[in-house]
């Protein structure tokens, strides 16, 4: 949001400006943190390949989340409350490239004769789905943030959303003591709906693009509504 | 001209924006409203918002992670 400052004349203010703080020069923090990230990675690798893996990806998303403001929440909530819809289709972009990115996965696995990886997440569908989806989303946009922007905002130092974190890990842990019974009872009303099995390899490719892109041209005409009005 | 302070600090996502649309609606033209915001989220969404509704907008980063968003209300 930098360029931001540039466009045009500045505002005319009265003199009561607070002073500006003389910006720190942080490069020997980052350097530090860079080095303990390599530590810990090191270490890591000694236990286990893959826990290494996990803690330069996480590191690597929690970076991007920061430095992209990337938020379901302004996602979800924004199109109603200022009509804008940047982040909603910036979700809607990096849905479409990680359905490519696990299509080409599991295609990859099933050209190969291999079992197609990540088969367990194929989930049923239910009703059960859209209420939970809901209160989910009436929590998140109470909180302030979702599961990912939580945790980033507690990361800057956001003090409100350490409240979030504590009753975000009262609830999962909570969900997660109970999910059985639920899975029993409702999640397994549904029927698992796997798009390959539907629509054949191309196809299921093909519907789900379609299916963004339709989203995608909607939310650009929503933003646009309120100029032409 | 008034010049109005607007105190944001602690809130997070969605309040500093609709405060700040409230204060506006109650201003004339030409006046001006400083959002103070320490959340790094209404940072992006508090200008963005301004800018799309046609007033001039300055963001100035006061401290570490303190804001204030300085909106001149045009229409």
């Amino acid at each position: 949001m930098r360029d931001s400052q540039a466009e045009g004349a500045t505002i005319q203010r009265s003199s009561r400006t607070r002073a500006k703080k003389k910006k720190k020069n942080q490069l020997p923090q980052t350097a530090l943190l860079l080095a303990a990230v390599a530590v810990v990675g090191i270490l890591l690798s000694r236990t286990s390949a893959v826990l290494a893996v996990f803690w330069i990806t996480g590191t690597a998303f929690g970076f991007i989340l920061q430095r992209s403001r990337f938020c379901f929440t302004a996602s979800m909530r924004d199109p109603s409350l200022t009509g804008s819809t940047s982040v909603t289709r910036a979700v809607l972009i990096a849905f479409a490239l990680t359905s490519l990115g696990f299509w080409a996965i599991k295609y990859g696995a099933h050209l190969n004769g291999q079992p197609i990886p990540g088969q367990s997440y194929v989930v049923p569908i239910s009703l059960a789905t859209a209420i939970g989806a809901f209160m989910f989303g009436i929590g998140m946009v109470i909180a302030g943030g979702c599961a990912s922007g939580t945790l980033m905002r507690v990361g800057e130092g956001f003090l409100m959303q350490v409240l979030s974190l504590v009753f975000f890990i009262i609830g999962s842990l909570w969900g997660a003591h109970d999910f059985g019974w639920w899975k029993l009872h409702f999640v397994l009303e549904g029927k698992a709906v796997f798009l390959p099995d539907v629509f054949g390899w191309i196809g299921a490719i093909i519907v789900q693009m379609l299916i963004i892109a339709c989203f995608f041209v909607a939310a650009k005409k929503w933003e646009d509504r309120k100029k032409e009005a | 001209m008034a010049e109005v302070e607007l105190d944001c600090m602690g809130e997070a996502c969605p309040v500093p924006l609709i405060k700040a649309e409230k204060a506006l609606e109650k201003m004339a033209i030409g006046d001006i409203l400083i959002v103070q915001i320490d959340h790094s989220c209404a940072m992006k969404n508090v200008p963005e918002w301004a800018r799309k509704e046609g007033h001039n907008v300055e963001l100035d980063e006061v401290d570490d992670g303190e804001w204030e968003v300085v909106i001149e209300k045009m229409k």
